[in-house]
């Protein structure tokens, strides 16, 4: 009757299962990050696109952005560009950190809600009552509010990458498809958004609403606005190899959090604190 | 089949559980009974290892629980908790079949079909489990926690909120699986419940105050008596007995209240005096007290 081997990552299969089902069934979790998305999405089109189309004034005449120009010179591949085209490629670059706080907000109100939920729907004891270890239930909470995350956060990607291409200048969507912009979405959205979920959970086997989980899963949006206003202002200029650093310091700061939440949800706080 | 051998358990300075020792054999219910905060809940958490005992030892089928045996011991206990705790917008089939793969079912679907006909639900198998009276979810739960024929049922309250008949379904369920030679440790506030399926109860209340069977509390704390019922009034028989070396005998209506040593042995005596003395005998039954007083008698002995 049961099944030999392989026997826990089923059961992490089948809770993740089951939290997709549930997302599925309760759409209305994803709102905020789709509104974060979305403004994320829409706020460079504003200023590189609709201002200049709606003023008559070119970018490029500005000398605010003489240093898009200096920073898109050096660039190869993307030293065919205009002088508009590269304003436009650098206003897209800076703000593709914006696409980072995508996932990050995505992955909090699903963990947050997924933690919380259970834990207020009184649904996690007959959970524990399973075979399935601690390990095994943070692994799938944690995937669970990682995968939809991603995947929105590559939506919103491939939507600006075709929006840059359907309405800016020619050339300016290259800007988007170099190592160092698809370092960002797909190498620090990920591991940011891990390190607010695994924060989020952490946070959520401790208080009994939503809303503190979130508060402090929140906190890693603090440096990555930090690192769009060092790159809009010309104090810090983001390179792949810093974007690499960052990485591994995100990455360091996840295995430690991993850590630091198995041993904070523990089963009989949760059995004998959680009201 | 399920041992707890000295289980304490304290929190911070709050002794919920003190030596708590009993064992549960198959096919046999075990009635938990205690008031409110008397360590029912605790105590069924840590035999399902849900929570670990501050001394003593939880063994299923000999095996000590413990960190390292607790995740497989696990899967050998079905455990109905206190509140149903389904996920409200998966149907009742999502639900079941999730638990299915948790416990590694290799048939996890034939299971939760077999579950659905077993506990009638299979014409609600798509709802989600939010749209369900409190009395099917409780049958939803149920299901849930024989979804991977235990040997061992843990069940808190599981009658509690439900309708006569929805109690009695569960009742004759509980009676199943004692057929099924499963261990089954019952915990409730519901002595009527206990009266019709328990073969032993224990009282808690932090300690264990007593543990036996109804009958042998009940000889305990009131003596074995016999009631003889006549048709006519029983006073003036009551110093025939008396006479005859029985102390202790009462008299209402038309009811006779006999305290024996052995109301099996003692009665076709009792009954000869009786008859011989001119009585016209109606009924002799074995006076039972209800299980509400053996219980309130026995917390009333114990410290509080």
């Amino acid at each position: 009757m049961r099944r030999p081997g392989g026997a826990a990552g089923a059961r992490i299969r089948a809770l993740l299962a089951k939290e997709l089902a549930d997302l599925r069934a309760n759409p209305s979790v994803f709102v905020p990050a789709i509104v974060t998305g979305l403004l994320a999405l829409l706020l460079p089109f504003f200023v590189a696109v609709i201002v200049p189309a709606v003023t008559g004034e070119r970018l490029s005449d500005s000398s605010d952005f003489q240093l898009a120009l200096e920073v898109y010179r050096d660039q190869p591949g993307l030293r065919g560009l205009g002088a508009e085209a590269a304003v436009q490629a650098w206003i897209f670059q800076q703000f593709l950190i914006l696409l980072v706080i995508t996932p990050v907000a995505a992955s909090m109100s699903v963990a947050a809600y997924s933690v919380i939920g259970e834990k207020q729907a009184r649904t996690l004891e007959p959970l524990l009552a399973t075979p399935i270890t601690t390990l095994e239930l943070l692994t799938a909470k944690v995937a669970g509010s990682l995968l939809p995350a991603l995947a929105l956060s590559f939506v919103s990607f491939a939507l600006y990458v075709g929006g840059a291409l359907a309405f800016a200048e020619a050339g300016v969507y290259r800007a988007l498809l170099t190592a160092r912009s698809l370092l960002v979405v797909f190498l620090l959205g990920p591991l940011a958004a891990l390190a607010a979920l695994q924060m989020a959970v952490c946070v959520s086997s401790r208080v009994n609403d939503a809303r503190s989980a979130q508060q402090i899963g929140a906190l890693i949006i603090l440096p990555v606005a930090g690192l769009l206003i060092a790159q809009v202002t010309g104090s810090l200029l983001l390179t792949g190899e810093m974007i690499l650093l960052i990485g591994l310091g995100l990455a360091l700061l996840n295995g430690g959090l991993l850590v630091l939440g198995i041993a904070l949800f523990d089963r009989e706080s949760i059995l004998t604190r959680w009201k | 089949m399920l041992t707890a051998s000295h289980l304490t358990r304290r929190f911070d300075d709050r002794v919920a559980v003190q030596d708590v020792s009993f064992e549960v054999a198959p096919g046999e219910i075990f009635a938990l009974l205690g008031p409110n905060g008397a360590g029912k809940t605790t105590t069924l958490r840590m035999l399902a290892g849900l929570i670990e005992p501050s001394a003593g030892a939880v063994r299923v089928a000999g095996e000590p629980m413990t960190r390292r045996t607790a995740s497989r011991l696990r899967g050998s206990i079905g455990f109905l908790t206190e509140a149903p705790g389904l996920w409200d917008r998966l149907s009742v089939r999502q639900n079941l079949r999730v638990y299915a793969q948790l416990h590694g079912l290799q048939e996890g679907d034939r299971a939760v079909d077999e579950a659905l006909d077993v506990f009638d639900l299979r014409a609600r198998e798509r709802e989600p489990a939010a749209q369900l009276s409190k009395g099917l979810r409780q049958r939803v739960a149920l299901a849930r926690a024989l979804l991977h024929r235990p040997s061992i049922v843990l069940l808190d309250e599981p009658t509690s909120g439900l309708d006569p008949e929805s109690a009695r379904e569960v009742r004759d369920l509980i009676l199943r699986l004692r057929e099924q030679r499963r261990a089954i440790l019952l915990c409730t506030h519901n002595l009527d419940e206990v009266e019709r399926v328990a073969d032993r109860v224990a009282v808690l209340r932090s300690r264990l105050v007593a543990s036996d069977r109804p009958a042998a509390l009940r000889a305990r704390l009131f003596g074995a008596r016999l009631r003889v019922t006549l048709a006519t009034a029983a006073a003036p028989f009551v110093p025939v007995l008396t006479r005859a070396g029985v102390p202790d005998v009462r008299a209402d209506g038309r009811m006779l209240s006999i305290g024996v040593d052995d109301a099996a042995e003692r009665a076709p005596e009792i009954v000869r005096l009786l008859v011989n003395a001119g009585a016209a005998i109606q009924a002799v039954t074995p006076e039972q007290p209800p299980l509400e007083e053996v219980y309130l008698r026995l917390l009333s002995e114990s410290p509080a």
